[in-house]
């Protein structure tokens, strides 16, 4: 109970009196809470689900069956003979468009042997070909009943289906479609994406699995369920850890003013903190009441952030879930929901951060001598900084970041990378007073010179507080390094990109099938299209590109067949130093020889002639890989055969998309148009070059908007901290402006006197932040990408970019000085300069 | 005939604190001329410091009249007000109040680059001679005694030749010595530069050095000795 009122004495009551600063303190922790939980919840939200919502119909399946090219049907006949207790149901899974709302998954199911009990009861319709069973949840959306008729495009084909009944599946929402019906649509004949067993309860599971193996192909895979939604989270997982530690960042800041604030605490108290020991308070009671000060910020943060984190997840899904669907792998994003774990582990964050941040402050709470009670008039205490050994520190901490960034990827996860970057943060921390001791020394006459009185007293007073001052520094560095790293990384990347979408994309038109298909689907061209073009007079060369959706050692990746010889003589790729393209093109058709992406080298370990053992259709293919090229489309990778080569393995695979080469001389418009005649009664779209690289370009701006919005919040934390540390520098030097009074200043010296103040924080942080920021770069680029995605990123710092950047971030530290400037110009200069 | 450099014509002072008044300073007439040292003296809480803040046009009087010159202080304007603490009136305290970020030659020459002066400088420098401590002029304060401080101080209030000094308990924090060594700059203030020097003290020696004494008990004047 004693520690209770002390507590109230000491800690709340002042906090209450302080209201404003404790109220951005508190709201800063908030920020960082919340942009963590955010980022948390839309992540989960944003992935979805990856189980088959076929599941809710049909129950969970007991294994797979899946190959790479597809699962040839007639092994359903020789699965069936098995003397096994086990069903079989042939699946196809696919995207198909509707009319009215877009994407939808459909699935190809045998309507006469899988039918849903509850439907037993029903005739099965006439024309299988023409009939689409639909889920209760989509009827409900749709407000669709049998009956009524939905035109849905396969591929690229339109067609109008009867609704012949619905399917009770709780919310999910799809269309079964028959097998055959399916295999149609999207030129997949004789092919199924897998087949699901269903082992009866009474049978031994291991004895069909032994039967599985060995009847089946060895480049089959025989999977459990939810091996997909495994591999998806894992491909996933890197995306997702680097946007959970950039809003980790927002929390680094948040602890920079935590600190901050629990310092300025006990330097206003340290009177109060001696009374208390000159009467018998030990030690310990005296940090305790320091901590839990900063409990408190950490608890009121944390529970105000939760608040602000599921408000900001709403917001983040839908980018997150836009560049998941464009990079990776088709996701249904769902609802936002807050578990009791996230918000436990969400207010575990925000109190082990106050309170971590506390301990140094505290500590030195409760060395304070009782003789500090005797102390006659109230003068502040400087504590001593050593900004020499600190910057001896920082600098063995910034050698120690730049070796342990050398270390490779533990479980595929940067975390050397991501060690490296805190302790680079942790150099600029120890380095920043011999910053702003060096800073204030070196501007102290110009500043004089060009400012007068006011722009020596803020250089001066920059330095006289400097255990204060150099922790708003390093807070606002850190936000400025992240803002500036970050910035440089994306800009780096997105240069790399333009260059690279010069060298891959050289066709003049690109044909696909319409809609949008995320990073995991090809849906199929009719087999006549490629056809079609090359007829069209303008039209030079037609490249029809294969491609399907393959697993590699465990891993998704994606196999594609083009035409070598076209993409020789038109193309521009590019491969890795020392590897020739024109020689390894050639070397392509007609060969087991294959091109693979960078990314998909660095995931598994493969160079140059390496063999790679190919799990294609039901045979397992020896092929060398030929060379490795640069790709940024997708970090799944890229394995690619000649086509005459691919073709030879999966007969009958679609094409994909094709890239049409427009003859010199003929109009390219022109073409255009006339193609799109041509292809009139298809659905496809038929894009231009120049359109092609926009949308490639927009889909990367996209894929960042969410890492500037992080930016944003950790940029909005320091500049909260700033006004709060200039507020507490104020009240701090009360007598000292108050003897300015005195001295014949008037109240608008005093504000200018502030705002240089504030202004040369801004200076001084910039600097550090930039620096910083340069080193992180390299950091972000060099190890961490490369770690993580396996991409080469070429180094274009947007220099326009970053000087904008940091010239609105200075602007902003002044306009936070414009409050406390404002307070210490109305401060009463008797009574300040009298307080004892 | 000049008005008095400084007269107080029955200045009250009362302070309201939570619904309570008090009584500061009540119905206090003076008259101070140049080159005249008045020492104010009584208890604490007698009302010194107010009569102090008064003088120096810091505050303003409930009832009555402060005339500087002939003027009264509460009819200035800020600005004005502004202009006569940069040229007029200088300022010693108790805890020397020296801005410990600034060298010694900075403190001192603080008021006259507040008022934009282009000779502080070299004004500075005069008068840290005449404190005899020239040779510290790149020190900060925390490596000077407590006297030294309090001679910079005095360097500090008349680097601008200021026509009137108010100084609060001056000595109140140094030793014998170094109390000598003050109360002898405020003499020669008043001597060599003609001001107008008004000290609250509970010093007797203080009080010696002074051609006025005024004794004040519960905000009144009660005695005034001239020497």
């Amino acid at each position: 109970m004693r520690q209770l009122q002390l507590f109230r004495t000491l800690i709340l009551r002042p906090l209450r009196r302080d209201l404003l600063r404790t109220a951005l303190t508190i709201v800063s922790v908030a920020l960082g809470v919340g942009v963590v939980i955010a980022i948390d919840l839309a992540g989960d939200a944003a992935t979805g689900s990856f189980r088959s919502s076929l599941e809710t119909l049909v129950g969970r399946t007991d294994l797979e069956i899946a190959a790479n090219g597809g699962v040839d049907e007639r092994w359903m006949a020789a699965l069936t003979a098995l003397p096994v207790n086990a069903r079989f149901a042939p699946v196809i899974e696919t995207q198909g468009v509707l009319d009215r709302t877009g994407s939808v998954t459909v699935y190809g199911v045998d309507f006469v042997s899988q039918r849903p009990e509850a439907e037993a009861a029903h005739p099965l319709p006439r024309d299988l070909n023409c009939a689409i069973v639909v889920s209760s949840g989509l009827a409900r959306r749709l407000d669709v009943k049998a009956g009524d008729r939905l035109s849905l495009t396969l591929s690229d084909r339109r067609r109008t289906f009867e609704v012949a009944g619905l399917a009770e599946a709780k919310d999910a929402e799809f269309i079964l479609l028959d097998i055959a019906a399916a295999q149609r649509g999207l030129n997949q004949y004789g092919k199924l994406d897998r087949i699901d067993v269903f082992v009866s309860p009474r049978e031994d599971f291991s004895r069909v699995e032994r039967q599985l193996r060995a009847t089946l192909p060895a480049s089959y895979r025989l999977e459990k369920p939810g091996t997909r939604s495994e591999e998806n989270q894992r491909m996933l997982r890197a995306f997702r850890w680097n946007l959970r530690v950039l809003s980790y960042i927002s929390l680094v800041v948040g602890a920079f003013l935590i600190y901050n604030t629990i310092s300025v605490s006990v330097v206003r108290r340290r009177t109060e903190i001696g009374i208390l020991r000159a009467v018998g308070a030990s030690r310990r009671r005296v940090l305790w009441l320091f901590l839990g000060e900063a409990l408190l910020f950490g608890l009121a943060g944390s529970v105000a952030g939760i608040v602000f984190g599921r408000a900001m997840a709403e917001g983040a899904v839908g980018l997150i879930a836009d560049t998941v669907n464009s990079l990776y792998v088709s996701s249904r994003p769902a609802e936002v929901a807050l578990h009791p774990s996230a918000v436990a582990a969400a207010i575990a964050a925000g109190v082990a951060v106050a309170v971590l941040s506390a301990l140094a402050p505290a500590r030195e709470a409760m060395q304070v001598a009782p003789v500090e009670a005797m102390g006659r008039g109230a003068h502040e205490h400087h504590s001593r900084m050593h900004a020499r050994r600190n910057l001896c520190w920082g600098l063995t901490a910034a050698v120690i970041a730049a070796a342990v960034s050398q270390v490779r990827p533990v479980d595929g996860k940067p975390v050397a990378g991501y060690a490296a970057t805190l302790l680079a943060v942790a150099a600029m921390a120890m380095a920043a007073p011999a910053v702003v001791t060096g800073l204030s020394a070196g501007t102290r006459s110009a500043s004089r010179w060009l400012f007068g009185p006011e722009g020596l007293l803020a250089v001066r007073g920059l330095a006289a507080s400097l255990a204060r001052t150099s922790v708003v520094v390093g807070a606002l560095a850190t936000a400025i390094a992240m803002m500036a790293s970050v910035g440089i990384m994306v800009g780096s990347f997105r240069e790399t990109v333009l260059v690279w979408l010069n060298t891959q994309l050289r066709a003049d038109l690109y044909i696909r099938p319409a809609g949008r298909a995320s990073a995991d689907e090809h849906p199929a061209l009719s087999s006549d299209v490629a056809g079609v073009v090359s007829a069209v007079p303008g039209v030079e060369a037609v490249d029809d590109f294969h491609a399907l959706e393959f697993k590699y050692e465990g891993q998704r990746a994606t196999l594609g067949a083009g035409n070598a010889e076209i993409v020789r003589r038109y193309g521009r790729l590019r491969f890795l130093p020392g590897q020739d393209r024109g020689s390894i093109l050639r070397s392509l058709e007609g060969r087991d020889r294959v091109i693979v992406s960078e990314p998909f080298a660095n995931k598994h370990g493969v160079h140059a002639n390496d063999v790679l053992n190919l799990p294609l259709g039901d045979r397992l293919v020896k092929v060398v890989v030929a060379g490795i090229y640069y790709e940024y489309s997708s970090e799944r990778g890229f394995v690619i055969f000649d086509r005459s080569t691919l073709l030879k393995y999966l007969p009958n695979l679609p094409a994909t998309n094709l890239a049409v080469y427009v003859r010199r001389g003929a109009n390219p418009e022109e073409v255009r148009h006339a193609v799109e005649a041509r292809l009139a009664n298809y659905r496809v779209t038929v894009a231009p070059n120049r359109a092609l690289r926009q949308n490639a370009v927009t889909i990367f701006d996209r894929t960042f908007a969410i890492t500037y919005a992080l930016e944003g919040v950790a940029i909005a934390v320091a500049m909260l901290g700033a006004a709060n540390s200039l507020l507490a520098m104020v009240l701090d030097r009360r007598r000292e402006f108050g003897l300015l009074r005195y001295l014949g200043a008037a109240p608008a010296q005093i504000r200018r006197m502030i705002l240089l103040e504030a202004g040369f924080l801004g200076i001084a942080a910039n600097l550090l932040g930039l620096a910083l920021g340069f080193v992180l770069s390299l950091v972000l680029i060099y190890v961490i990408n490369k770690q993580s995605f396996g991409w080469t990123i070429q180094f274009h710092p947007p220099l326009a970019l970053l000087a904008g950047a940091s010239t609105l971030v200075w602007m902003t530290t002044v306009l936070a000085g414009i409050y406390p400037a404002r307070a210490a110009a109305r401060l009463n200069p008797i009574e300040v300069i009298h307080e004892e | 005939m000049n008005p008095p450099r400084l007269e107080l014509r029955r200045a009250s002072k009362i302070y309201q604190t939570n619904g309570q008044k008090l009584e500061a300073l009540r119905d206090v007439s003076l008259v101070l001329e140049p080159g005249t040292v008045t020492a104010l003296v009584g208890r604490s809480g007698c009302g010194k410091t107010t009569l102090l803040n008064l003088a120096g046009a810091m505050d303003f009087p409930t009832s009555g009249e402060v005339l500087i010159d002939g003027r009264a202080t509460s009819s200035l304007r800020e600005e004005e007000l502004t202009a006569l603490r940069r040229t007029r009136i200088g300022f010693v305290f108790q805890f020397f109040q020296l801005l410990p970020a600034l060298t010694v030659l900075e403190n001192v020459e603080l008021p006259l680059l507040l008022a934009g002066s282009p000779r502080a400088r070299e004004a500075a420098r005069d008068r840290l001679e005449w404190v005899e401590l020239a040779d510290k002029v790149n020190s900060f304060p925390y490596q000077l005694s407590g006297g030294q401080m309090q001679r910079v101080a005095m360097a500090r209030a008349l680097a601008h030749s200021p026509e009137i000094l108010i100084a609060d308990e001056p000595t109140g924090n140094l030793d014998n010595a170094s109390g000598e060594q003050v109360l002898a700059l405020l003499g020669d203030a008043a001597g060599r530069f003609g001001a107008t020097v008004l000290v609250a003290t509970h010093s007797a020696e203080a009080a010696a050095v002074a051609h006025t004494r005024i004794q004040l008990r519960d905000g009144r004047v009660i005695a005034v000795e001239r020497a």
